[in-house]
């Protein structure tokens, strides 16, 4: 039997041929980690047209999950897009390096209440990217009872048909309005006081989701639920029976932000994404993709009547409060959580 | 006729080639499998600082941890979901991989490929496919609502059967694939010489088949378990992330409570609890078995 | 006494309820592992957005893939990703299970258990491990690390098959060579290897399919910039079933069958 004698010079001359454009770095990049489906792809298209830069987008779920990788890989990344705890915690850690300001024009289209916020009371480090809330959105046509507050929510009538999203802290957050107790205060005597309350909740949920709790929504699988406000505003744009309410006890509003890593090596090219973003046309079309409070004043004036209707992302009224950075007892609210999920 | 089986030889000492070769393996396993793992323990014996940072120590607090009831019960739960979809997978998959060792040899290898093929997608997007069909207006109760209206609609969705479903059609390839290997070196001899002697089918089956093709079961069956006790993308999609499994609190503690000492922990209890069931089974394999 | 029935390995006639019972339940667990297939297929040609109810049929989502470049880009480097983990892991499983199947040395017994533990090990806790030591080796992410990770846990399927082979190989074979006047690395080349092309092709197959669809080791170990598709997919895929992506996924599916069509073809004109 003749035998082929296995080209191995040429394989391998054909793989590092292969790997060369890939391992070649262009002129000119942004590595940008941002949470999934937040920056449109049309708004990155534009800003690589526009300025030669090409943006490497890598996503993340939750604001834990980029601190983990951005502390284990470190420099890799350029611009993050943390809320604004996260950010509050990244500041403390030095782990950002102040903006150069003089550099973003557009700093003054922003609303002035997002200024002198108690994440980056100066606004040194960070710039606004969107706003938005956590709070009840519900299918009128199934859910008939006035649902006004998380106590409405999480009734034994509800059972098996509520979402909500998949974060520990928002969930102990919640049994810390209804209870009346200080949000951002969370240690071994609130936590036993949420646990019983938050037991008899977390049975009643069906799922849990922060991705898109939308789809359950959508899909017929749930009724009601406690979502971002983003998810309850698109859900408002695809059917008016989807209705969002602020929670009455009160409700967690987040600013994200944007800011740019101690350790980022391509610092110009993220102040000129950042100024990118804060130009009215650009912020319009994060707006018009993801529906959540535009904190771009200039931007906001080039809204459509119906977008700014949007009773989720801009919510009226409603005792709104920020989310501080609680350090250590992030481990002891998802111990309590897993605790209660697998009590079922 | 085949040859008996061969006997095992025990080895030459390597020469100077040999040993060229053995280098790049030993490379390999030293830094990307024994370093990693120690580094893995390493961690484990940590503690996690204000800001998540792993503060490297010496400290057996994480598995004091460990053996907390919350922990335990999970550990529990999870072997049991991987032992359930050990087993259907077996019960589904062996007769497959039996039935595709006695086909032609032309037929065999298509429907070899037939059943990898749909791995060949993306896996997130065939779970996705199994969430449209298990849902409540989905195309499972669509059926059952046309054939039988008095069981709509099926609450499929969001519970353990839909995870198990998902956890199953994951995992089935990973056993048919090492059974059929096994079966598929079966000497049909033995069979016949069985039959000679009288047995049936419901008789060879036990003592012929099986026996010869335990190390194709053996190695499906660690295939499918090992990874469907950490499984957590499909328990998380299927089931609502309702329920806990250890997967979901061992990438909980690296992403969300950014507790990396415990989660280390956890991977090397995870880990240990294989070794030792590894070990287990070496020690009842029976000595001498025909090599199948 | 009635005749014993013939042997259940003969393609003649059997137990007939056996080999009917046999091949029906082939045919049930081949649909089950396909309706899932044929729904996304299916959904890929709906053309609603958020993929709920059906609203029409249409082939936009396919047009649209032509527009994803970050979608084609993960592609492309899936696909640099699984043709270099392959390579790799044929020639270190290959060259491992010669080792471990023809040589005696001290430690053998170690190594053949240590070579097992990345099959088996979960997959979370293989990439937070390499995370930990690329982090304190101050290496950067990127293809270099993934392809490592997808290394790792692959060649050990290639070996496995590569040993079962070599198992079942007549040692005379060698011999043989080696009395013809072949060194080792002759005999090996020409006589050993041939024989082991069909393992070599399955493991090297097996090792391509899990580095292709590998999702979690190659999380914590990619960049931004070496994103492969699954880590695209599973972004995207998180904000609910997006269209595109059944697209794609039944264009990969559609390329696979025709593949599988073709080499049947040319087998059958081979044989």
């Amino acid at each position: 039997m003749k035998l082929k004698t296995p080209n191995l010079p040429g394989r391998l001359a054909a793989l590092l041929l292969l790997l060369l454009p890939v391992a070649a770095r262009g002129a000119g990049e942004l590595n940008l980690f941002g949470w999934s489906e937040y920056v449109p792809q049309p708004v990155l298209e534009g800003f690589t047209r526009e300025t030669g830069i090409k943006v490497n987008f890598e996503t993340y779920s939750s604001n834990e999950e980029m601190l983990a990788k951005l502390v284990a890989g470190g420099g890799r990344y350029d611009l993050v897009q943390p809320s604004d705890y996260t950010a509050e915690a990244m500041i403390r850690r030095k782990l950002l390096q102040p903006l150069d300001r003089a550099r973003l024009a557009g700093l003054g289209n922003l609303a002035p209440e997002f200024n002198g916020r108690a994440h980056d009371p100066e606004g040194r480090y960070t710039v606004p990217y969107m706003s938005g809330s956590v709070g009840i959105v519900v299918n009128t046509e199934k859910v008939k009872t006035p649902v006004r507050g998380y106590r409405d929510v999480f009734q034994a009538a509800h059972r098996d048909r509520i979402v909500v999203v998949n974060d520990s802290r928002e969930l102990v957050s919640w049994a810390l309005y209804a209870l009346g107790q200080p949000v951002n205060t969370v240690d071994a005597a609130s936590l036993a006081r949420v646990r019983p309350l938050l037991a008899e909740w977390i049975k009643l949920v069906k799922v849990f989701d922060s991705d898109s709790p939308k789809t359950a929504l959508l899909n017929g699988d749930v009724d009601l639920g406690v979502v971002w406000s983003g998810e309850a505003a698109l859900l408002w744009r695809e059917n008016r029976k989807f209705q969002y309410i602020l929670p009455a006890e009160g409700a967690h509003q987040f600013v994200d932000v944007l800011a740019i890593p101690a350790g980022a090596r391509n610092v110009a090219e993220a102040h000129r994404f950042i100024d990118y973003i804060l130009r009215p046309e650009v912020s319009r079309q994060i707006s018009a993709a993801f529906p959540y409070t535009n904190p771009n004043l200039a931007a906001r004036r080039l809204l459509t009547p119906d977008e700014l209707a949007n009773p989720a992302s801009y919510p009226q009224g409603g005792k709104l409060e920020s989310f501080r950075d609680i350090g250590r007892a992030a481990a002891d609210i998802d111990r309590l959580v897993t605790d209660l999920k697998s009590a079922k | 006729m085949t040859s008996p089986p061969v006997a095992r030889d025990p080895g030459a000492r390597p020469g100077a080639v040999a040993w060229l070769l053995l280098t790049p393996l030993l490379a390999w396993l030293a830094l990307f499998v024994v370093v990693p793992a120690l580094l893995l323990f390493g961690c484990s014996l940590g503690e996690r600082d204000e800001f998540g940072q792993v503060l490297w120590g010496f400290s057996l607090e994480n598995y004091a941890r460990l053996l907390d009831p919350v922990y335990l019960r999970i550990f529990v739960r999870s072997l049991g979901f991987a032992a359930l979809t050990t087993a259907l997978c077996l019960l589904l998959g062996y007769p497959v991989a039996y039935q595709i060792a006695r086909a032609a040899p032309r037929v065999r290898e298509l429907l070899l490929l037939l059943v990898m093929v749909p791995f060949w997608t993306s896996f997130l997007v065939r779970t996705y496919a199994w969430m449209a069909i298990l849902r409540e207006e989905g195309l499972l109760n669509a059926l059952v609502a046309w054939l039988h209206p008095a069981w709509a609609p099926l609450g499929l969705l969001y519970t353990p059967v839909a995870v198990v479903t998902g956890l199953v059609y994951s995992y089935l390839p990973f056993l048919i694939l090492p059974v059929y290997a096994s079966v598929e070196k079966l000497d049909g001899a033995l069979i016949e010489a069985a039959h000679d002697l009288g047995a049936g089918p419901w008789r060879v089956f036990p003592s012929v088949i099986l026996p010869l093709t335990l190390p194709g079961i053996t190695a499906g069956v660690t295939l499918v378990f090992v990874p469907a006790v950490a499984m957590f993308a499909v328990t998380d999609l299927l089931g609502g992330a309702r329920v806990p499994l250890i997967g979901n609190v061992i990438q909980n503690q690296f992403l969300q409570a950014r507790d990396w000492p415990f989660g280390a922990a956890l991977g090397v209890a995870l880990l240990g609890l294989f070794l030792v069931s590894q070990l287990v089974l070496r020690a009842l394999r029976p000595r001498g078995a025909l090599r199948g | 006494m009635a005749a014993p029935p013939p042997s259940l390995l003969s393609p003649a006639a059997g137990s007939r309820l056996l080999q009917a019972g046999l091949r029906g339940w082939t045919g049930l667990v081949l649909l089950f592992l396909y309706v899932p297939v044929i729904v996304l297929a299916v959904y890929s040609f709906n053309s609603a957005r958020l993929g709920v109810t059906w609203e029409g049929f249409s082939g936009r989502w396919y047009t649209e893939l032509l527009h994803q470049a970050p979608l084609q880009r993960a592609a492309f480097n899936s696909l640099v990703v699984a043709t270099a983990t392959t390579l790799l892991s044929v020639v270190l499983g290959t060259s491992a299970a010669w080792l471990l199947h023809r040589y005696r040395f001290p430690g053998r017994d170690l190594i053949e258990s240590l070579v097992n533990l990345p099959m088996v090990m979960p997959e979370i806790l293989l990439g937070i491990s390499l995370l930990i030591l690329f982090a304190l080796a101050g290496v950067g992410l990127g293809f270099i690390t993934v392809i490592i990770g997808h290394v790792t846990f692959s060649f050990p399927f290639v070996l496995v098959a590569v040993r079962a082979r070599l198992q079942g190989l007549d040692p005379a074979l060698e011999e043989a060579a080696r009395d013809l006047g072949a060194t080792p690395w002759g005999a090996f080349r020409h006589v050993i290897l041939p024989a082991l092309r069909p393992a070599i092709l399955a493991g090297g197959l097996m090792a391509f399919l899990l580095s292709w669809d590998e999702l979690i080791v190659t999380y914590f170990t990619a960049s931004a910039a070496s994103a492969t598709l699954p880590l695209k997919v599973f972004g995207m895929a998180k904000v609910g079933l997006n269209p595109v992506l059944n697209a794609l996924s039944a264009l990969f599916l559609l390329v696979t069958l025709a593949g599988v069509a073709f080499s049947a073809y040319l087998r059958r004109g081979a044989r």
